[in-house]
């Protein structure tokens, strides 16, 4: 079905979404546009007062999503590209392990591809290039092979440091 | 902005799960496949086998083929365009990420200086493999630059259950193809050189008192299509806490991990070129394997996969494909199948060294005594290869080379001379020899050190970086060395439209001769653009001429193009072959390479390069009016539609070492029977 008929009823349209826990969070038209899922969504309902459910979102990590997509609505035309880095650059700097996966699955989720990609990034950069200790304490796990399996997938994975 | 949202943060996460110790592992657990590739996308291979090494959890997670798949794509940009048919002849995309890894440096051209006619491999991707490709010098067939080329096979690099590489080398002896295998370490990225070595193995104790896992007979994989298709000798990570199974992988692999390092490549580079090549000969002599029936079949899809040809012909390509790879990976470990097993334990690993030891020490005296003749004239005729017995005289040398005498069949005239100039290369090019007795005992010496450095030793590959330097695009090469040197290769781009791989003839019209004349030299040229003093210029470097005798330099430039400057020369010819009109794009002065300066410092002539519409160039030298055109060639359809021809003796078939002018590569006389008339489409 198509968009929002005018511009005007665009701009007056509040767009509500509630979280897993039940919180309701008021967003503008254009912030909720930038998700793909809610932009299908909207299509088919039009601008309505009841509240988008969103099942697997808690508020906490809906916030964040908001935080983002209020940032970026506006970041293309009227922030440098440079300052938008940065910016989302803070957003994630301090964020725990487990934020970052449930954000990335939010933004899949929600199909917001510039903060999927962000999320990506970050979580690959915290990955890259650790070693097994390090990775162990960033996923918080533990070591759960005997030394003979662990010597064995060891060996099998050798090739890939350049051996 | 009248949101109803809360800034605050709750510490607890969904679920009431408080984040500390386990939590991080339950959170991963929920973490779909998908996003899992997608943050894969900026991981390398070594990243994710970290993952893999943190906990079994994140082992399984990250050895899900989506993960893998993701890393193939990435670890091979240029890679093969059937990875997907791939998939089910291997267990995982894992796998193949590691085979992929480990040749992924060897595709493209490679060149070796002699024969001057040109001496191009082309290592392409095949299937589950990559195949060096001999493309030998030839005419242009009936269809054009569409027609199939004249190919050898010079080596292969298979695809192992694990993803690890086997290496064959190829050659053919006394009228029969064989097969030799040997080692390949993986190629770096910036290998420039491909030696082709012998390399010592050290074996372990502890095999010996192993039973041996290779005496169970070993069958192919029933269901071809399902993912399993793997046998015992290798699991994947996830089949962990079989203690058996663990116990006889560890041992096995042991002797793998004694092996030896890089500075036993040194050495053997520092052995005389005798000492290395009569070595080089003793053990691919030795390790050679005879040809069945699938192994002698075709190396890689035809032209018809994904084309014209109908499904089940492709799928039954396939198969016949797989078996291929699975008798190889058997024969590279096991020898003959039907033979007896290999006595060092791997046939790869090649043979004992104290046998090496013996023959060799005892031969190198015999022709030290040889060579002391030698070096008087060319009594060498007589020579003989060590493992080839007396040759007949039936060839003498004349002024304009090796001439048959006259009952010789032309086929028997190239092998009798294949195996005296194999003989003699040695005593007319080793600057070693014909020398004090002195010297000699060094380089016996320096031989036995290098044979007492492993138990056996066996044929590698070894794809090295070397300190080349070029001219003008060529690479300047020793005479002396077993090896195959890259060709740089340009990517077309903006304001580089022209670089890459084209195939030329000389003559106008372009493209394939009518049928009464005869045929046209097909030559290949790889086009790179160099800032020079003047500007940018664009050079035409030739490195292979199908004509039958060579007038230039193997890697001269045909001719260069200033692409900053304009020329205002009208083209010579009003119209194609067909009448129509040629439209001209854009002219640009430069010098063609030019005869009657001889064979070693050739001069150049004012020329233009025109770039015609149809994506032709055409290079016109300006006082004689020669034109040499060019097109586009798509070097790997062609193959996969081109005929195979009989390859060399081993070595040779490597890299051929003695100075040529001549088509040393084909084994009938003259270049017209391979026209279009007589060839033949290769049937599986």
């Amino acid at each position: 079905m198509a968009e929002l008929p005018n511009t005007t009823m665009a701009n007056e349209c509040k767009v509500k979404l509630k979280s897993k826990d039940d919180k309701i969070f008021e967003v503008e038209y254009a912030v909720a546009m930038q998700s793909q899922t809610l932009k299908n969504a909207l299509a088919h309902t039009g601008c309505t007062d009841t509240a988008l459910p969103l099942h697997d979102i808690s508020s906490q990590i809906l916030a964040k999503v908001i935080e983002y997509c209020e940032y970026h609505v506006n970041a293309a035309n009227t922030i440098s590209e440079k300052d938008v880095k940065t910016w989302d650059e803070e957003l994630v700097k301090h964020m725990d392990q487990d934020t970052l996966f449930r954000l990335i699955v939010a933004a899949k989720y929600l199909e917001i591809h510039n903060l999927v990609d962000l999320m990506c990034k970050t979580i690959a950069d915290r990955i890259k290039d650790k070693s097994v200790e390090e990775l162990r304490e960033i996923f918080h796990v533990q070591n759960d092979f005997t030394p003979e399996e662990e010597e064995q997938v060891r060996r099998e994975t050798k090739w890939a440091h350049g051996e | 902005m009248g949101q109803e949202s809360t800034q605050t943060f709750e510490i607890n996460g969904d679920n009431g799960n408080t984040i500390n110790g386990v939590c991080g592992a339950s959170l991963l657990h929920e973490l779909p496949d998908d996003v899992l590739s997608l943050v894969s996308k900026a991981l390398q291979p070594r990243d994710l086998c970290n993952m893999s090494l943190s906990c079994k959890r994140l082992n399984v997670m990250v050895n899900s083929d989506k993960v893998w798949w993701q890393q193939c794509l990435q670890v091979a940009e240029n890679g093969p365009d059937n990875l997907q048919a791939w998939r089910n002849f291997v267990s995982s995309y894992k796998v193949i990420c590691r085979f992929l890894l480990g040749v992924k440096h060897l595709i493209g051209i490679w060149v070796h200086q002699n024969p001057e006619l040109g001496n191009m491999v082309y290592v392409m991707w095949g299937f589950l493999s990559v195949v060096g490709c001999r493309i030998i010098p030839q005419e242009l067939g009936s269809q054009g630059f569409e027609s199939g080329l004249l190919w050898a096979p010079v080596f292969e690099v298979i695809c192992n259950w694990d993803g690890s590489l086997v290496f064959f080398l190829h050659g053919r002896e006394k009228d029969k193809d064989y097969c030799y295998p040997g080692s390949l370490k993986p190629a770096k990225d910036d290998c420039n050189v491909l030696l082709l070595e012998v390399k010592p193995f050290r074996q372990s104790v502890l095999k010996e008192n192993l039973p041996l896992i290779q005496d169970r007979k070993w069958s192919p994989p029933e269901n071809i299509a399902s993912s399993s298709g793997e046998p015992y000798l290798n699991g994947t990570t996830s089949r962990l806490g079989s203690k058996k199974f663990m116990g006889q992988r560890i041992m096995e692999t042991n002797s793998m991990q004694l092996r030896s390092k890089d500075s036993d490549s040194i050495q053997f580079s520092r052995l005389g070129f005798g000492d290395r090549r009569r070595l080089l000969e003793l053990v691919a002599h030795r390790v050679r394997l005879k040809v069945p029936p699938p192994v002698s079949g075709p190396l890689f899809p035809g032209a018809g996969i994904g084309s014209s040809l109908d499904k089940a012909d492709a799928s039954k390509d396939l198969l016949l494909l797989s078996e291929r790879r699975s008798l190889m990976i058997l024969m590279h470990k096991h020898g003959d199948p039907n033979g007896k097993k290999p006595f060092s334990g791997s046939q790869y690993e090649g043979i004992q060294s104290e046998i090496a030891l013996k023959i060799l020490c005892h031969v190198s005296e015999s022709q030290d005594l040889q060579a002391a003749k030698d070096s008087q004239g060319f009594d060498s005729v007589k020579g003989k290869s060590i493992l080839q017995g007396p040759s007949t005289s039936s060839t003498k040398w004349t002024v304009s080379g090796w001439e048959p005498t006259k009952k010789q069949s032309f086929a028997k005239f190239i092998k009798e001379r294949m195996k005296q100039i194999i003989g003699v290369g040695a005593g007319i090019q080793d600057g070693e020899r014909g020398n004090s007795s002195c010297s000699g005992d060094n380089k016996r010496v320096q031989l036995q050190e290098f044979l007492k450095l492993g138990d056996t030793v066996g044929l590698c590959l070894h794809a090295s970086c070397l300190k080349l330097s070029m001219y003008r695009a060529w690479p300047i090469m020793h005479d002396n060395r077993f090896a195959l040197y890259k060709m740089p290769e340009q990517k077309p781009e903006k304001g580089r439209e022209y670089a890459g791989l084209w195939g030329g003839t000389f003559g106008w019209p372009p493209g394939r001769p009518p049928e009464d004349k005869p045929g046209k030299a097909l030559f290949f040229l790889l086009l790179s653009y160099e800032k020079t003093d003047e500007g940018w210029i664009l050079i035409a470097t030739k490195i292979l001429e199908g004509t039958h005798y060579v007038l230039h330099p193997n890697g001269s430039a045909m001719f260069t193009a200033r692409v900053d400057e304009l020329s205002s020369e009208r083209f010579p010819w009003e119209g194609d072959r067909d009448d129509s009109p040629v439209e001209i794009v854009c002219v640009y002065k430069g010098e063609g390479i030019a005869n009657g300066y001889g064979f070693r410092y050739p001069g150049s002539k004012p020329g233009d390069l025109f770039v015609c519409q149809k994506g032709l160039l055409a290079f016109v030298w300006r006082e004689s009016k020669s034109v040499l055109t060019l097109q586009r060639l798509d070097l790997q359809a062609l193959l996969r539609d081109g005929e195979r021809v009989a390859t060399l003796p081993p070595v040779a078939n490597f890299a051929y070492l003695t100075k040529s002018y001549s088509n040393v590569f084909a084994g009938y006389s003259g270049l017209t029977t391979t026209g279009s008339a007589t060839r033949s489409k290769t049937t599986p």
